[in-house]
């Protein structure tokens, strides 16, 4: 049999089929899923493998990993059927796969008679699968069996036959266990939809068209990623570091260390041993060797409309080394709920190298704030699972992204919030002078001001860049840090640990939410005054922060352009980087 | 006159180009259309050019005139263009960034290292903010300090704005703040035009809300200015006739309903198109429906079942969301102007359009790019001229843009815009997957209607990869908004998000605003109806599923269990929430006069073309659609004129045309 190739037109052709059923599956998922955390939220992602498991087309997502490996590893394909459905959230047995245990894997084998042609993926997040507290991911954990139950890679459904008893364990260990059955069902329902659309591109094109449509994807998106990255990092090694505050319990602040290697011959590699060693509290990344090369190449990429995001960004790497043991290796069972933050800042970091190397990266991002607020209101528990948006980096080109989450992903709007949860918000707003300044000013983070209404509420908090906010590059600022605040203005104030559990709020207690901006990019004297000015009147900067950092003088709602030029005229010198001053190296 | 007698009836259409006027006569049953070139920068007098030419055509008087139609495209272009009215928000003390904020995320299509949050409608400058507060429920934690809205009335009148948008949280389960705060401003603002939310969207969720009234307020002077200038043409022209404006819903309602929420028309002329494919389906016996609306830049794809035009309120403006109740269609970036390149060894074809200026290569206005058209006149697909010859086509322009596509590519002339058609006919192809999967149903058992200028030149060959064995092009593909406006009712939504309100007593008070409504249309008691619509989803669930009410709510939850069921293929213990519920209203208008084809004498070829079809080059003859009779057929490979499209017959289809006046085409098994 001679190879089938795909032509160019076939190959657009089934990588529209390929999306269009990537829709239908998000599309069902979103409107019969349960639980907040996946309908309003929208943390799920869907995507497509290849016969041997590399990811072909997934989501524009860099967080990754190398999802079907795991499966493959416990169950021989030779051993698989037509209708088996398998399942995980093991992460340490999935070497980083999934990242935290809230995150479900469903995985379908789906074939063209009996040959193994390709996998399809629904992957959500669940809001409560055991665990410590409600909510399974708390600042307390100090080990991965308080973060719920752990899935090893399972075969959920075999050839059609559901193992009903496998769900039940499942469900019974989720303190809301409705909203378990729920989303079960929902991804379920997804996937199955997501293998028929599968089979029926394999019956139009044939399984051998389909196979090198998704090989040709694969080296496009490797060939592209690896010109990227010649372009951009001369021979040699190019290290940035990053850090995060602090574990929860006390210990930190940890240093991500990256350097990346070009060697003469054209590989890349990237190193990691340097980085700090693993945290009591759960803010360990195990990070999948995908990880790196999924962001850098999503950077690469940008919006360019030919490519789709896959396993040819990490194929592009030819190694990533880490140290076990360390933050972003951390052994068995240490706990990983909260390795969001230092997920966010492995990505900031991966800017950081391309920055050091001259490339046209953003600036550093804060991490997206999560807040759990649990107790009894109305004889019902309550489990409110809050994310709240940040500001993300200025760009060579662009403003950073003000008041967003991450991809895809959604508010809980106030008028739902108030319906479904006991508090009420008495603010929700952009946070003032949070983005760092620039010539490209970073983006600003959020302020959200809640009353709490439940006689008594548990809450955990995470916001990380207090201490060490996000970096401003090119002589842009850093961003600004965020921070928690209960009944602020009144003598019972109190600040909240950035990163912690157990704080008791009442009813009638007040809690101030302000969320980190991302960096500046470019000098900020170099903002043109009247973009400055926009930025004053939309309430993003302040008069003072105008004149201070941007050297822009603004009275009465216009520009004083003769104070302007002259303070305009002392001109700041920059460094490289910034962080609380300007520096060349970040340490 | 109430709206319900007859009379002679006009619709019209305005396009970018020519103003097309239908004529109807019920009294002779005889339809008459005229054509007159547009004037854009006053539509309205190519309007009444076209009336009076109608009129004159059919030898009435302006006082023969039962109603005028008309779909305006006014709000739609305002909104896709980001423009309109300067306008101010007011909204709650402590929420001044809600708009800025959207839904705090990046979309889950864009990459987070390239995209750039689109500027909002009003930026926060804009943005006043009152005190007071409304919770859940409706319970008033706030009252509303009058004084802080006379600050805020003074801070808009400095911006010097022509629109107020208000937007208070929680007002559709409280409306009186917000209803007192647009009374404060509009005494307050004279001139300025104000608009609530509790108006165009008594629903919950403030981001959505707060956008439609924003977007609301932002078209309301142009709108209104474009509806006063109708008016006051038709009366000088001695017509005193209702005139009704098309809706996003597919039903007309008279110009103060559209004054007070204009934004009703943001997505008019696709309605009307719908609503027009789904009379010419009636009258061809076909009430199962997949149609697809190709024009220029985009297509539009709806499906209906039974004849019923589903509604929705997922629906998008651009790149807002609109959660107004609209015909249940998805807008696609690909049409006759899509543009083919080829980017790292891809082919890709669209979004990216050439519009019509300088529109397809072929065109000769200096188009270099080849596009979808291009593709056509490569193959042959497409004669030398169109517009009964107003406009001629250039097939070594064409030639030359898609060698460009091809020779990067090592494929032939021909395997290149055959590609291209494939490609663009795909993403078509994905959208009416998506379509028919979100509402439960399987394309196979649907006939396909192909229409706008290029629909008819893609029918088949969509019909083929979705297994479809039935395709209908209508007696005038180009001109189907005319027929929608001519077959429409009217209609309007009247919604409430409940919470723990009395269901049966917000049923009863949105029935009594929609009686009113009706009233106010001048329709008879007899030819009003409503119907009760709930909105469920289980506890938690994001999406809700509009089904009939069925008397109460133990008998509605059953009916959204199975609905639930049919579409996604599982149900759940859960206890059902009812989120908003709804009343459709409905006055009747007579049904449209249909013209019918007198019997034909047998289909004979006006000429032939070469056509370069996949199976090989061919000789192909050529039909004149108008001198087709009823029951007249042919087989494929075929090509159709006329003056308005061009119907691609490929080999192994036969074509007939019925009696209504359609064409049918019928895929020939195995």
């Amino acid at each position: 049999m001679s190879q089938a190739v795909c032509d160019p037109v076939t190959l657009e052709i089934l990588r529209g089929a390929i999306r269009a059923a990537q829709a239908e599956m998000e599309a069902l998922l979103e409107r019969t899923a349960i639980s907040a955390f996946i309908r309003e939220k929208k943390d799920f992602y869907t995507a497509l493998f290849d016969a041997t498991g590399q990811l072909a087309v997934g989501s524009n997502v860099p967080i990754f990993g190398d999802v079907a490996a795991p499966v493959l590893a416990a169950f021989p394909p030779a051993g698989m059927q037509t209708g088996d459905l398998y399942w995980f959230n093991d992460c340490y047995s999935s070497h980083g796969a999934v990242s935290h245990s809230n995150d479900q894997v469903f995985l379908a084998p789906v074939f063209s008679g009996a040959t193994l042609c390709a996998f399809v993926m629904g992957w959500a997040h669940f809001a409560d699968i055991g665990g410590l507290r409600p909510g399974s991911i708390s600042p307390d954990t100090t080990d991965i069996f308080q973060e719920g139950i752990i899935i090893p890679p399972t075969r959920l459904i075999a050839a059609g036959v559901v193992n009903e008893a496998a769900l039940e364990i499942f469900h019974r260990n989720s303190r809301f266990p409705e909203q378990s059955r729920g989303d079960t069902s929902a991804l379920m329902a997804s996937v199955a939809l997501g293998v028929r659309r599968t089979e029926e591109i394999l019956v139009r094109f044939g399984a051998p068209v389909v196979a090198d449509a998704l090989r040709q994807l694969l080296a496009r998106t490797e060939a592209l990623v690896r010109r990227r990255l010649a372009e951009t990092f001369p021979v040699g090694t190019h290290r940035f570091t990053d850090i995060i505050d602090s574990d929860g319990h006390g210990n930190g602040p940890f240093r991500m260390r990256f350097a990346l290697t070009r060697t003469p011959d054209d590989r890349f590699l990237i190193d990691t041993t340097a980085t700090d060693d693993q945290a009591i509290g759960p803010v360990n990344f195990l990070m999948n060797s995908h990880v790196p090369g999924t962001a850098l190449g999503l950077f690469f990429l940008g919006g360019d409309p030919a490519q789709v995001c896959n396993a040819g960004g990490a194929n592009a790497l030819d190694e990533v080394r880490v140290r076990e043991g360390s933050l972003l290796q951390p052994r068995f069972p240490a706990p990983l709920g909260l390795r969001g933050l230092t997920m966010m800042r492995v990505l900031a970091a991966l800017n950081g190298l391309v920055n050091v190397a001259g490339g046209a990266a953003p600036a550093a991002h804060s991490a997206y704030v999560i807040l759990l607020l649990r107790g009894t209101a109305d004889g019902h528990s309550f489990l409110m699972s809050d994310g709240v948006g940040v500001g993300y980096g200025g760009r060579p080109d662009a403003d950073g992204i003000d008041a967003v989450y991450f991809v895809a992903q959604e508010n809980y709007p106030v008028e739902f919030l108030e319906l479904g949860y006991p508090v009420r918000l008495i603010r929700y707003g952009i946070s003032i002078d949070s983005g760092g300044p620039g010539k490209h000013r970073g983006g600003c983070g959020l302020v959200r001001e809640y009353e709490i209404l439940a006689d008594r509420a548990v809450l955990a908090m995470r916001i990380d860049g207090v201490d060490n906010p996000p970096w401003g590059v090119a002589g842009g600022k850093g961003g600004g840090s965020g921070r928690a605040v209960v009944n602020p203005g009144t003598p019972n104030e109190r600040v909240l640990a950035p990163l912690s559990d157990g704080n008791v709020l009442v009813r009638g207690d007040v809690l101030l939410l302000e969320t980190g901006g991302g960096g500046g990019h470019g000098h900020p004297y170099d903002r043109p005054a009247d973009i400055v000015l926009g930025d004053v009147l939309d309430g993003f900067v302040s008069p003072e922060a105008a004149f201070s950092h941007y050297g822009v003088a603004i009275e009465a709602g216009r520009v004083n352009d003769a104070a302007t030029a002259s303070r305009r005229a002392d001109r700041p010198v920059a460094g490289a980087f910034h962080r609380r001053e300007y520096v060349d190296v970040l340490e | 006159m109430s709206l319900s007698e007859r009379g002679l009836i006009i619709a019209v259409d305005i396009g970018g180009t020519f103003t097309d006027v239908t004529v109807q006569d019920a009294a002779t049953s005889r339809v008459m259309r005229a054509k007159t070139p547009s004037t854009p920068g006053d539509p309205s007098e190519a309007f009444l050019t076209g009336v009076a030419l109608a009129l004159k055509s059919v030898g009435a008087k302006a006082d023969a005139v039962g109603r005028v139609l008309h779909g305006t495209t006014v709000a739609t272009n305002l909104i896709l263009e980001g423009k309109g009215a300067s306008a101010a928000l007011v909204t709650t003390a402590g929420f001044r960034h809600v708009l800025e904020i959207g839904r705090q995320d990046i979309p889950r299509a864009a990459n987070l290292y390239a995209w750039i949050k689109p500027a909002r409608p009003v930026p926060p400058r804009n943005v006043l903010e009152v005190t007071e507060r409304v919770g859940p429920g409706g319970a008033v934690l706030t009252p509303l300090d009058e004084d802080s809205v006379a600050v805020a009335a003074g801070r808009i009148r400095e911006l010097g704005v022509a629109a107020v948008a208000v937007c208070l949280m929680h007002s559709f389960a409280h409306p009186a703040h917000e209803r007192r705060v647009a009374d404060l401003l509009r005494a307050a603002l004279p001139g300025v035009a104000v608009t609530a939310s509790v108006d165009v969207l008594p629903e919950v969720r403030e981001y959505e809300r707060s956008l439609a009234t924003v977007l609301n307020a932002r078209v309301m002077p142009a709108v209104s200015a474009y509806v006063g200038q109708l008016e006051t043409r038709l009366q000088a022209a001695g017509i005193t006739a209702p005139l009704l404006l098309m809706q996003s819903n597919g039903g007309v309602a008279g110009a103060a309903t559209v004054r007070r929420a204009p934004l009703v028309t943001a997505l008019s002329g696709p309605a009307a198109g719908v609503v027009g494919a789904r009379a010419v389906g009636a009258a061809a016996r076909f009430s199962d429906l997949i149609t697809v609306d190709i024009g220029g830049t985009s297509a539009d794809i709806c499906l209906m079942k039974d004849g019923q035009v589903a509604l929705t309120q997922r629906g998008r403006v651009g790149v807002w969301p609109l959660p107004l109740p609209m015909v249940d269609m998805v807008t696609i970036g690909a049409g006759g102007g899509s543009i083919a390149r080829v980017e790292d060894g891809a082919l890709l074809v669209g979004p990216i359009s050439a519009g019509s200026r300088p529109g397809p290569a072929c065109y000769g206005n200096g188009g270099q790019a080849a596009t979808v058209t291009d593709a056509h006149v490569v193959l042959g697909h497409l004669p030398a001229s169109l517009l009964g010859g107003r406009m001629r086509l250039n097939p070594a322009l064409a030639a030359a843009a898609v060698r460009a596509v091809a020779t990067p590519l090592n494929l032939s002339l021909h395997d290149a815009a055959r590609g291209i058609l494939a490609i663009a006919d795909s993403t078509m192809i994905g959208a009416i997957r998506v379509v028919s999967v979100e509402r439960g149903h399987d394309p196979r058992n649907f006939a396909l209607m192909p229409f706008g200028g290029a629909g008819p030149l893609h029918g088949c060959a969509l019909a083929e990869m979705l297994d479809i064995n039935t395709v209908l092009i209508p007696p005038a593909p180009g001109v189907l908004c005319a027929d929608g406006l001519l077959a429409a009712d009217l209609r309007a939504e009247f919604t409430r998000s409940v919470s723990s309100m009395d269901v049966e007593a917000v049923f009863a008070e949105l029935e009594a605003d929609a009686q009113n409504w009706l009233a106010s249309e001048a329709i008879a008691e007899a030819d009003r109806c409503t119907e009760r619509v709930a909105l469920m989803c289980y506890e938690g669930q994001g999406g809700e599923l509009a089904v009939p009410w069925a008397g109460d709510r133990v008998a509605t939850e059953a009916a959204f269990a199975a609905a639930h069921d049919a579409l996604y293929g599982f149900t759940l213990i859960s206890a059902v929430r009812l989120v908003t519920v709804r009343v459709e209203a409905r006055g009747l208008l007579p049904e449209p006069v249909r013209p019918t084809l007198s019997p034909g004498n047998g289909a004979y070829a006006a000429g032939s073309a070469v056509v370069h079809w996949a199976s090989g080059t061919e000789h192909t003859p050529l039909y004149d659609r108008d001198a087709l009779g009823a029951g007249d057929n042919f087989d494929g490979p075929a090509i159709v004129t006329q003056l308005d499209t061009t119907t691609l017959v490929p080999p192994g289809w036969s074509a007939e045309a019925h009696a209504s006046g359609t064409l049918i085409l019928r895929r020939s098994l195995g």
